[in-house]
């Protein structure tokens, strides 16, 4: 039994244990951590960031990125509000505007990426200002008021769960699904794993890649009508460092910078440890400047924990194992080269 | 024994596996050492330890009679010894001077002394006839190329103690000569050269000793005068195997599959004729350098291809990607499966179906019942040795990995199969159960086309045998012509020849 | 491949070049963005004005007053210049202001203190010179027009000392840290109010930037930590309406009370509503018009130096329908 727990790959469910870790840390820190209203308030908080999360976690897993989900969130979220009042109320239309929005300039991104090769750091750091020069333009700056019923979407309930939370969890199941149910999903982890073998196998490496531009067009899209919604105000300064949420949520739940790994579980998590460690900062009290101290430092101990657990670890060995040691497996010994004779091992879904 | 380097009693272990066992392996000064087995036996284990990489769970090290610790690969350089891997490590941006002195830059005055390397570079690459441009950067050398390059770099930072692992593996007749004449000469100089090789008759040409593992443990340790061919390999398989022995069938050969009519490429090959037909195993031999693996690739669809005209089954084709090749029963096996063949992090069972994904997501979901079931039917029928079908492929050995990449392209059913060195450095005995495969391919009515540069296995194995030089077609032999000098006279010949 | 990427190279470039200078407004070519006022006329004074951002609510709307200003007085031509909240950036903006010799230059600072030796230089360079909102203080040979943000609290805060109940509890938000605007409406409201009235205690007191959506999200945490709130006091609009939007329909929080600053249309709505309790105008037609007033005075010269404020009228549901009037009219409410 021991041995088989050694030999299970436990990185897999780290993100979990740090989650219940947070949870329990949380609710000695706050009594109200734990109550079903403050909980369902931080499930109603994440919705926005994780949409956008499993956005980005597609490209990274893909091999690119996204710097401009802020503000292309913030153009589509605007538009939508515009157009639900310039239509008189039409909810489906509003949320419609919004995606094809989000689509629209997710899919100039995925030109310049796929078909022109160029870095989608650049490319998406391009549209940030292109998508935040438009946004201001569009409302010369002003908040758009009066949203009427399109408060909706983001503000009421189905029983107790929070409209966006219901939406969140909907979303989740889709993504989940394309990632692991269907061949574009099976090509993005190959693409992002090492991009030539995956087209030397047949993949067709561009149209995967708009694909996922897209998808995270739509989730963009659909995230920035969700926070209109949520704050009664198209705002057109919204989102500013939304990308970077949107990033770390995903790198937090074990998706890898160097592309090809990472679940959808894992960024869902991510975005939930995220949440719940700045509703316990508001929870105590603790200031402004002191939790953007916090996210940057959870931003960096994401990344090198990323980095340094791909790396593998060496561990001393001064001591000759007996017999029995030598038999029963060996957990956490890993090697940085090829010659790996792991047991069960990190399985990609 | 007065031995340079010397393992005592070496014994390492990994989950699951124990890769050496009590192994005992001496070195002399001035010798060339050979150290066979098969993959999986441990040889790569054995001179990772001896090169810092791993750490012995029991046993020493001594170096010149001196107990050592090598902890990591820097250390290893400074007891003298260096190490040529297999899988070679080469910064693709790199210039080719650069790639000389990568980690070793000469310095002057507090820079980097760049007419130095310059010169230097220039100096070593006049030295073996290459004639490469120092400022050419390595990716736009082929694998072999840059495996030469390897080998002459560590030669010129020399060692007391170079292990070269599986070395002449992408290499062609001509540079395997002056790499032994450079052996030869450093040998004689006193140094020593552990030579890790599956190769006998470069083994029983090169070695003076030679040690064979086997699951990890040593068979044995002689003198190469002491023994033979069909000892050493017997030894390593643990079983009676006649040398030069490859598993060819007498096939009906049928019409042709595959047919390559006027392929052109700007600079890099010009009017390639080639035909394949169902049941045949026909060989592309030719120099490094000569542009075969080139016409590989724009036949499949991975690069452009200026002019030309692809038959299957006697129907034209559109094979200008990937997709559209194997749509029309193409398969292509890379040179390189580090760069182009396998996804690292992804299981063995998604890299085997990468090439058939409809096959096993269709109608909405991911049907894992009959992946698993098509997985471990082709993975038994092609012996792949791996813990379990979730197992990273960047865990397993090169052969296993050669392996899987074949069952991927096998999964997809092919007419015709593209093969780019199939055998490169893997085992005598998973090069056996690949020749075996092929043949079994091609008695099922497939064409098989092998780009080789072992000749050996392309005379032993083909029907046919084309041969480039330069960019162009310079002969196509039948078996009466078979003959390694026959190859070569054209593989040299800058000339067409009909 | 190659081909393709210095023509996605090529693309970029154009694109950022475009989009930059589009957001710079100009930049180091006079030809800006906004250019207003008839060209015809005897004297033609250019002027320029350099608004602190273009993302600000507030300051792009005192830009589009100013632009709408100027094209009352036919001798202006007046250039809009955005200093992107940057100091580096605004900065460069007056220098080349001054460089292209315009006859006046206006500076909506981001930092007084930062940009102080530049608009000193503009004085230097005889070019008519006038800070405002904030106005920057003890630049001899400057104007300055500005509404005064202590006063702007001041208001609201003597209002919320008759009307917050005894012993009550009220959370506080805060503009971004430094800001001119907010440390002084805070302080406005620690005088005026907080030291008078020793028995309000504040549960909670935070930064959310001037953000709606910030004070939204601290606000749904506070009020699970603090089950009584009986005010929310906010140094702008903005905030405090994201804080009532945490609380809207839930009947704890049915009467609490809601204070801030600015006067936005939203806050206007809000208070017709019943929502929230009482704000203070700032109002950017008022500024651009005695801006406009103060540089044509003084380029005309008949002014030869004006330190001027607006006036602070203080919003409550007694007189909200005036501003909803005032803001219909307009076009920003309908």
């Amino acid at each position: 039994m021991l041995a088989k727990l050694r030999s299970t790959d436990t990185s897999r469910y780290t993100i979990f244990l740090i989650l219940g870790v947070v949870f329990t840390i949380a609710s000695v820190l706050s009594e109200n951590f734990l109550s079903a209203d403050n909980l369902t308030n931080v499930l109603r908080q994440v919705a926005v960031i994780t949409i956008m999360a499993y956005g980005v976690m597609m490209l990274i897993i893909g091999g690119m990125i996204d710097l401009s989900s802020g503000a292309v969130m913030a153009l589509a979220g605007v538009v939508s509000v515009i157009v639900y009042k310039d239509t008189g109320g039409s909810l489906v239309l509003a949320i419609l505007a919004g995606i094809v929005v989000g689509v629209v300039a997710n899919l100039v991104n995925a030109f310049f990426v796929a078909t022109l090769n160029t870095p989608s750091f650049i490319v998406t750091l391009g549209m940030m200002l292109i998508a935040r020069g438009a946004v201001l333009e569009i409302t010369q700056g002003q908040t758009v008021l009066q949203l009427g019923d399109f408060v909706k979407l983001g503000q009421s309930s189905w029983g107790w769960l929070p409209l966006p939370t219901l939406f969140l969890a909907i979303i989740t199941v889709i993504v989940w699904y394309l990632m692991t149910q269907t061949r574009y999903g099976r090509s993005v982890y190959a693409i992002g794993g090492n991009q030539e073998a995956a087209r030397a196998a047949g993949i067709a490496v561009n149209r995967i890649k708009y694909k996922a531009f897209a998808l995270n067009g739509v989730l963009v899209g659909f995230a920035g009508v969700l926070f209109m919604s949520r704050v009664n105000a198209g705002l057109p300064n919204a989102g500013v460092g939304y990308e970077l949420q949107a990033i770390t949520a995903p790198i937090v739940g074990g998706t890898s910078f160097s592309g090809g790994v990472g679940t959808t579980a894992g960024t869902l998590v991510g975005a939930i440890i995220i949440g719940v460690l700045g509703n316990i900062m508001n929870l105590t009290g603790v200031g402004s400047y002191i939790q953007q101290i916090v996210m940057g430092i959870i931003i960096v101990v994401a990344v090198a924990y990323d980095v340094f657990s791909k790396r593998g670890k060496r561990s001393k060995q001064i001591l000759k194992p007996t017999e029995k040691e030598l038999t029963d497996p060996i957990d956490g010994e890993e090697d940085s080269l090829s010659q790996r004779h792991d047991g069960p091992h990190k399985e990609v879904p | 024994m007065d031995a340079r380097l010397s393992l005592r009693g070496i014994t390492k272990s990994f989950p699951g596996v124990k890769a050496l066992d009590n192994v005992n392996f001496d070195v002399r000064p001035g010798t060339v050492h050979a150290l066979c087995g098969e993959n999986g036996a441990g040889k790569s284990t054995l001179m990772k330890i001896v090169d810092g990489i791993y750490q012995p769970d029991a046993g020493e090290i001594l170096v010149n009679r001196e107990t050592t610790r090598i902890r990591n690969p820097i250390e290893a350089r400074s007891h003298g010894i260096a190490m040529i891997s297999q899988e070679l490590n080469y910064v693709p941006n790199m210039t080719i001077a650069e790639g000389f002195f990568m980690g070793r830059m000469p310095m002057k005055h507090g820079h980097i002394d760049w007419s130095f390397v310059r010169e230097e570079a220039a100096r070593i690459l006049d030295e073996e006839g290459l004639n490469y441009l120092g400022r050419a950067k390595l990716s736009s050398l082929t694998i072999s190329e840059i495996q030469m390059l390897e080998i002459l770099r560590s030669v010129y930072h020399s060692a007391d103690i170079i292990i070269m692992d599986e070395p002449t593996s992408a290499i062609a007749h001509r540079e395997v000569t002056s790499l032994f004449k450079k052996i030869r000469a450093l040998r004689d100089e006193g140094k020593s050269i552990v030579y890790i090789s599956h190769k006998m008759d470069e083994v029983f040409d090169i070695a003076d000793d030679v040690t064979v593992l086997r699951d990890g443990a040593v068979v044995s340790s002689s003198r190469v005068e002491d023994t033979n061919f069909a000892q050493v390999i017997s030894e390593m398989v643990g079983r009676d195997m006649s040398t030069g022995h490859y598993p060819k069938e007498k096939i009906e050969i049928g019409e042709p599959v595959f047919k390559a009519t006027g392929l052109s490429r700007k600079h890099l090959f010009s009017d390639i004729n080639l035909e394949v037909r169902a049941g045949e195993i026909v060989g592309l031999a030719g120099l490094i350098g000569a542009g075969r693996s080139e016409v590989a690739r724009a036949a499949f669809g991975l690069d452009p291809l200026d002019e030309g005209v692809i038959e299957i089954d006697g129907k034209k084709v559109n094979a200008s990607t990937p997709q559209r090749a194997i749509a029309n029963g193409l398969s292509m096996l890379n040179e390189d499966r580090r760069l182009e063949g396998i996804i690292p992090k992804l299981s063995v069972k998604k890299n085997a179906t990468l090439a058939s994904l409809k096959s096993v997501i269709y109608g909405g979901r991911a049907r894992k019942r009959i992946e698993n079931k098509l997985v471990d039917d082709y993975f038994a029928r092609m012996s792949v040795k791996t813990p379990t079908t979730e197992t990273l492929i960047e865990s397993l050995s090169g052969g296993n990995q050669q392996k899987v990449l074949l069952a991927r392209w096998l999964i997809t059913e092919p007419k015709v199969m593209l093969l780019d060195e199939p055998t490169r450095g893997i085992d005598v005995g998973a090069k056996f159960e690949v020749y075996k495969i092929m043949s079994q391919l091609a008695a099922q009515g497939r064409g098989i086309f092998m780009i080789s540069s072992e000749l050996p296995e392309l005379i032993g194995m083909c029907d046919r045998i084309y041969v480039m030089s330069a960019g162009r077609l310079t002969a196509e032999l039948t078996p009466p012509d078979f003959s390694q000098e026959t190859i070569l006279k054209y593989a040299m010949n800058e000339v067409e020849v009909a | 491949m190659n081909f393709r990427n210095k023509l996605a190279g090529a693309s970029l470039a154009v694109v950022a070049a475009l989009t930059f200078s589009a957001c710079s407004s100009g930049g180091t070519d006079p030809a800006a963005t906004d250019t207003a006022g008839g060209a015809s006329g005897d004297a033609t004074y250019r002027v320029a004005y350099i608004a602190r951002a273009q993302v600000d609510s507030f300051a792009a709307w005192l830009a589009n007053e100013i632009t709408a200003e100027a094209e009352n007085y036919p001798d202006i031509t007046l250039d809009v210049f955005d200093g992107q909240a940057d100091d580096e950036i605004q900065n460069t903006m007056i220098e080349n202001a001054i460089a292209n010799k315009y006859d006046a230059i206006i500076v909506q600072a981001n930092n007084g203190v930062a940009q102080t030796p530049y608009i000193e230089q503009s004085v230097a360079a005889n070019i008519v010179t006038i800070t405002t909102n904030p106005r920057v203080p003890d630049i001899a040979g400057a104007s300055s027009v500005d509404a005064s943000p202590y006063d702007q609290g001041a208001v609201v805060a003597q209002l919320a000392l008759e009307q917050v109940p005894q012993d009550a509890k009220v959370v506080v938000l805060n503009g971004p840290g430094g800001n001119f605007h907010s440390t002084e409406r805070r302080n406005a409201w620690q005088a005026e109010f907080f030291d008078k009235r020793p028995d309000v205690e504040i549960v909670a007191e935070d930064v959310a930037n001037w953000n709606k959506d910030e004070a939204l999200a601290k606000m749904e945490d506070w009020t699970l930590a603090y089950p009584q709130i009986d005010a929310i006091i906010s140094m702008n609009d903005n905030m405090a309406a994201g804080a009532l939007e945490a609380v809207k329909g839930d009947d704890k929080f049915a009467g609490i009370l809601a204070y801030a600053v600015d006067g936005t249309p939203e806050a206007v709505l809000l208070i017709k509503e019943g929502l929230m309790t009482a704000t203070t105008l700032q109002n950017a037609a008022e500024l651009a018009q005695l801006n406009l007033k103060t540089v044509h005075d003084l380029l005309t010269g008949i002014e030869t130096e004006v330190n001027v404020d607006i006036g602070n009228p203080l919003i409550t549901s007694d007189n909200v329908d005036e501003y909803v009037k005032l803001y219909t009219d307009s076009g920003q409410i309908n």
